[in-house]
């Protein structure tokens, strides 16, 4: 087995290193043509120019700024939520300490009400009882005074029932008929007994 | 045993009239097919992106992500606008080295030409900033600098960068696949001086050829490759941020800055 290492050139600036253990085989016609290994080629050159001028362009356009737009623009959104957050964060603070403050005076307002309302009820009560007392005072001396009447028409009633009885009585003991100027003189005679 | 390390084959030849022929090596479709495809791939990813990514989405926004934090990190934030280039500089330069892996390709990235024409263009940019940063005068006088001795040291220093540049990636890709065809050659030898007495066809299959190589592809080719296109980025950002350094709260270079400094020294001169 003959071994031969070739790099292979088909410029002929190129370098051409054969390591040549056996015979040199000529390289054939036909076979098919390379560039030198080590070698600058133009149309190499203008195509790789072209395809990476092609590719940072359409690469920016497609790809690196719709992505780096959509980035910024949801960093943005973060950003923006986490502000209003913030900012209705110290706000509630605000209006907590707002309230708190407002309830505090509520309370106070709240006692001072209770306190009132209990001095009023008291100055009520004290003038129901009092105008009680003399309604009851009244109601006392009316009824006394309705007795007092009473009474008197009850001894006058008296007066009468008794004359009648006094004449009925009197009549018995008599039994007989007095003169009507008899009669009234008894009779006067004998409310002045009872008057007494 | 014939082993033979080629440059990219010549596949097409086209003249045109009788001026020039455009020849399309294999380095030239490769490259060609590398680029459509990862215009489509960036069409395809780009398009329908969605306030609540999906999978597919998350994966590309990170990729992205990397990229611009990459770029900010070696650049600084006011050379985002490379960003794109950078990341069509990588892609191209790493899928050019893994188009290989396919089987029916060459590497585009095993051919100098493709190399040089990068790192020409790294190096153009760079020239470009310096000029619009320090003038032309001023770049010119930077090569005497610290003493006049050191002007061709620093003149070749210059165009070293690119040299080294194109020269770093090809090799290595271009070693890497010389040390894969040396891998299989070697293979197919100590197979046939294995399995050599097995009777008939069989005894001319490479088994060792099965499975072995894989393990070295996955160093030689995918490794190398993505590390290479990391490296020729990474030098890339360095040297165009270099070129580009912050500007003034107006956003004008140093060079801008001066010409205005000395103008208005001027103006104040002549009034009084």
């Amino acid at each position: 087995m003959t071994e031969e290492m070739t790099l292979l050139s088909a410029n002929d600036e190129e370098i051409a290193l054969v390591n040549e253990v056996g015979t040199e085989e000529p390289v054939p016609e036909n076979e098919s043509e390379y560039e030198g290994v080590i070698g600058l080629d133009v149309w190499t050159m203008i195509f790789t120019f072209c395809n990476l001028l092609l590719l940072f362009y359409f690469a920016r356009k497609f790809l690196f700024k719709p992505v780096k737009k959509m980035i910024d623009s949801r960093q943005k959104e973060i950003d923006d939520l986490y502000d209003d957050a913030g900012k209705a964060k110290t706000e509630a603070e605000e209006f907590r300490a707002e309230y708190e403050v407002k309830l505090e005076n509520a309370t106070a307002e709240s006692e001072e009400i209770m306190r009132r309302a209990v001095r009023n009820a008291q100055l009520k009560e004290e003038e129901i009882l009092k105008q009680a007392r003399d309604e009851a005072a009244k109601t006392l001396q009316r009824a006394e005074e309705q007795i007092d009447k009473e009474r008197k028409q009850a001894m006058e009633d008296i007066k009468n029932d008794v004359s009648d009885v006094a004449i009925d009585i009197a009549k018995a003991v008599l039994d007989r008929e007095i003169t009507a100027k008899e009669h009234h003189a008894l009779i006067d005679g004998f409310i002045e007994k009872l008057g007494e | 045993m014939n082993l033979s390390i080629n440059g990219p084959k010549i596949l097409w030849k086209i003249p045109v009239g009788d001026l020039f022929t455009i020849t399309i090596t294999e380095t030239v479709l490769a490259s060609c097919i590398v680029t459509w495809g990862l215009i489509l791939a960036c069409y395809f990813l780009g398009k329908n992106l969605k306030k609540r990514p999906d999978g597919k989405q998350v994966i590309v926004e990170k990729l992205v992500t990397m990229l611009y934090n990459m770029v900010e990190d070696t650049m600084g934030k006011h050379n985002m606008h490379f960003a794109p280039y950078i990341g069509a500089l990588f892609l191209s330069s790493m899928f050019g080295s893994l188009i290989s892996t396919l089987g029916f390709f060459r590497s585009s990235t095993a051919d100098l030409s493709t190399t040089a024409t990068w790192a020409i263009m790294t190096i153009v940019v760079v020239w470009a900033s310096n000029i619009r940063e320090n003038g032309l005068l001023s770049w010119l006088k930077s090569f005497t600098e610290p003493i006049f001795i050191m002007t061709p040291m620093n003149i070749i220093s210059e165009f070293a960068t690119p040299v080294s540049m194109a020269f770093r990636h090809f090799g290595n890709v271009l070693g890497g696949s010389v040390l894969m065809t040396l891998i299989y050659s070697a293979l197919a030898i100590l197979s046939s001086l294995v399995f050599g007495w097995l009777p008939g066809f069989l005894g001319e299959i490479p088994f060792l050829q099965v499975g072995i190589p894989a393990a070295f592809s996955l160093y030689f080719d995918f490794f190398s490759g993505a590390i290479q296109a990391l490296v020729f980025c990474m030098l890339s950002m360095v040297y165009i941020g270099l070129a580009n350094p912050p500007r003034d709260e107006l956003g004008r270079t140093s060079y801008q800055a001066q010409k205005a400094a000395k103008k208005a020294a001027k103006e104040a001169s002549n009034a009084s």
